[in-house]
């Protein structure tokens, strides 16, 4: 019997690797500490541009799934939205015959984890009937943001 | 083949002998071995797994549903048997977090297990110990003590992965 | 004040009742703790037990010293609860009120073993393996998992496990400073950062 599963169902997390800048922020907010980063710094000279550059480069990104709880916190946290959720749910670990590594299998490295990628399905459509949001309204104010405490913002007394 | 003539024998019934003096009723019986009858068993073809879960947290629950809930009809597919005993199951399905109190019972479930015995983990906590790895009274995974073939990741899994993870043990077991 | 605090406040001089968002305390010190309990069952008719619970009652820096047992009683009648508080000192022993609630008990059974709250009497283990040493509920009580299993939010951006830390890691939540628990305690956390080598291999 076939059914539907709901949008935002939590399944497997995919990694955008494009978006990671590695802040290190999922494997520090993850509550069962299982996201693994590792990285080194490159140094990027452009030739007649004022200095040199330093940017991270992953080498290392992989979530053990036998540890995961789905909780979704690293997805939440990631300020770059290079983490997704995807509705794939079937991936056992399989070990030997004599019962090794079943759960080691369950580590999945980023060239695992940027096939997930394809499984994310776009982001479900926002609720018809829920107030538009402050910053989608016509009108544009003339000073905008949220303000301070002497002059409001475009925002005040709408969030 | 048994060849026999009625329950008299060949003879016939007494006093309706036409035969001369009293002869020995001859019966001539055959036996013959199931297989020289023809019959060919291969365990290999139909391939039912006794199943017993133990069921110790939520993901107990997940395992229950799988069993028992609107997909159970695929188990006849599956060749899945559900059972209640240790000493007829052939695959055991920890589902639930293994404290250290618990583990001697898991270990004794499994101790009575005939061959071959498989042993499929379900869910965080019995694959690594999950969100309660550092509490003081947790087995970080059932890894630890027993082989595991199967581990199906989750919290808690949805029972079509568990039934995934039994589709990939008996692609297992049968390669 | 609740109604019934008041009347215990009546009964036993020695009672502080403390109000706090809408409930009332009745703090009584440990030796009116069994006459305490005998009032609220005998002259408040709070027969129905509801729980008997302990916690640190120990200023921050100063926890696994003091604890406060707390006792929740209610009336069967009018459903209205009291709330007993005591604090007891460590080595002082909690006198039992499972001679007026049965179901003391387990509880008290309970705090000794999840807190080290000594009772009268043999206290076998309830809930833990017969082979656990300590108390786990107790605030000095150190999650050793935490403390042993590194933490891969330790590392910079740009760092990999191999590296050696330019400064001393981030210790994740949970985990006292090494130079207060464990095998370095005691240890110069500021001389060890200078050796990375040693900073790698602690625990």
């Amino acid at each position: 019997m076939t059914a539907e599963l709901p949008p935002r169902t939590r399944g497997v997390i995919a990694l955008l690797e494009s978006n990671c800048t590695v802040c290190m922020i999922c494997a520090r907010e993850c509550p069962d500490w299982c996201i693994h980063i590792e990285s080194h710094t490159e140094v990027v000279e452009t030739p007649g541009h004022a200095r040199a550059r330093a940017h991270n480069v992953l080498d290392r990104f992989a979530i053990d799934y036998g540890q995961c709880l789905y909780c979704g916190i690293c997805v939440e946290v990631c300020p770059f939205d290079a983490l997704h959720w995807a509705p794939e749910f079937g991936y056992p670990g399989t070990g030997s015959a004599d019962g090794d590594g079943a759960v080691a299998e369950l580590v999945h490295e980023r060239d695992v984890l940027a096939t997930w990628a394809a499984e994310v399905p776009p982001p479900p459509p926002l609720d018809a009937a829920a107030e538009p949001a402050p910053e989608t309204t016509a009108t544009r104010p003339v000073r905008g943001g949220s303000g301070t405490g002497g002059r409001p913002g475009a925002l005040r007394g709408r969030t | 083949m048994q060849s026999y003539g009625g329950i008299w024998g060949v003879g016939g019934s007494p006093g309706a002998s036409q035969a001369g003096p009293h002869v020995l009723a001859f019966r001539t019986v055959t036996v013959s071995t199931p297989a020289e009858r023809g019959l060919r068993l291969d365990w290999g073809t139909t391939f039912r797994i006794t199943v017993l879960d133990l069921g110790l947290a939520c993901c107990g629950v997940e395992v229950m549903a799988a069993f028992d809930g609107r997909g159970a009809d695929d188990l006849a597919a599956l060749g899945i048997d559900p059972v209640r005993d240790g000493g007829e199951a052939h695959v055991l399905v920890v589902s639930g977090t293994v404290t250290d109190v618990m583990l001697p019972a898991v270990v004794a479930t499994y101790e009575e297990m005939p061959e071959p015995r498989y042993v499929l983990s379900v869910g965080a906590c019995s694959n690594t110990g999950g969100p309660y790895w550092d509490s003081y009274s947790v087995t970080k995974g059932i890894d630890q003590v027993l082989p595991v073939h199967v581990a199906v990741p989750g919290c808690p899994p949805r029972p079509e992965a568990l039934l995934e993870g039994l589709v990939a043990l008996h692609r297992m077991v049968s390669s | 004040m609740s109604a019934a605090s008041a009347e215990l406040a009546a009964l036993v001089p020695d009672a502080v009742v403390k109000a706090a968002f809408g409930q009332s305390t009745a703090h009584v010190p440990l030796d009116r703790w069994s006459t305490t309990a005998r009032f609220a069952h005998d002259d408040l008719g709070c027969l129905a037990f509801d729980w008997l619970g302990v916690e640190d009652a120990g200023r921050p820096g100063a926890s696994g010293v003091r604890h406060a047992v707390l006792l929740h009683v209610l009336h069967p009648d009018t459903g209205n609860g009291l709330l007993l508080r005591t604090e007891l000192a460590a080595g002082e022993v909690l006198p039992s009120v499972a001679g007026l609630w049965a179901g003391a008990a387990w509880h008290e059974r309970e705090a000794a073993e999840m807190f080290g709250v000594e009772l009268a009497g043999p206290t076998p283990h309830l809930l833990l393996p017969d082979t656990f040493a300590g108390h786990p509920l107790r605030k000095d009580f150190v999650l050793a998992s935490r403390v042993v299993r590194p933490w891969p939010g330790s590392l910079e951006p740009g760092e990999d496990s191999t590296s050696s830390p330019s400064r001393r890691r981030t210790l994740p939540p949970g985990v006292p400073d090494p130079a207060t628990w464990g095998p370095r305690e005691g240890v110069d956390v500021t001389a060890a950062a200078e050796t990375p080598s040693d900073e790698e291999s602690q625990p």
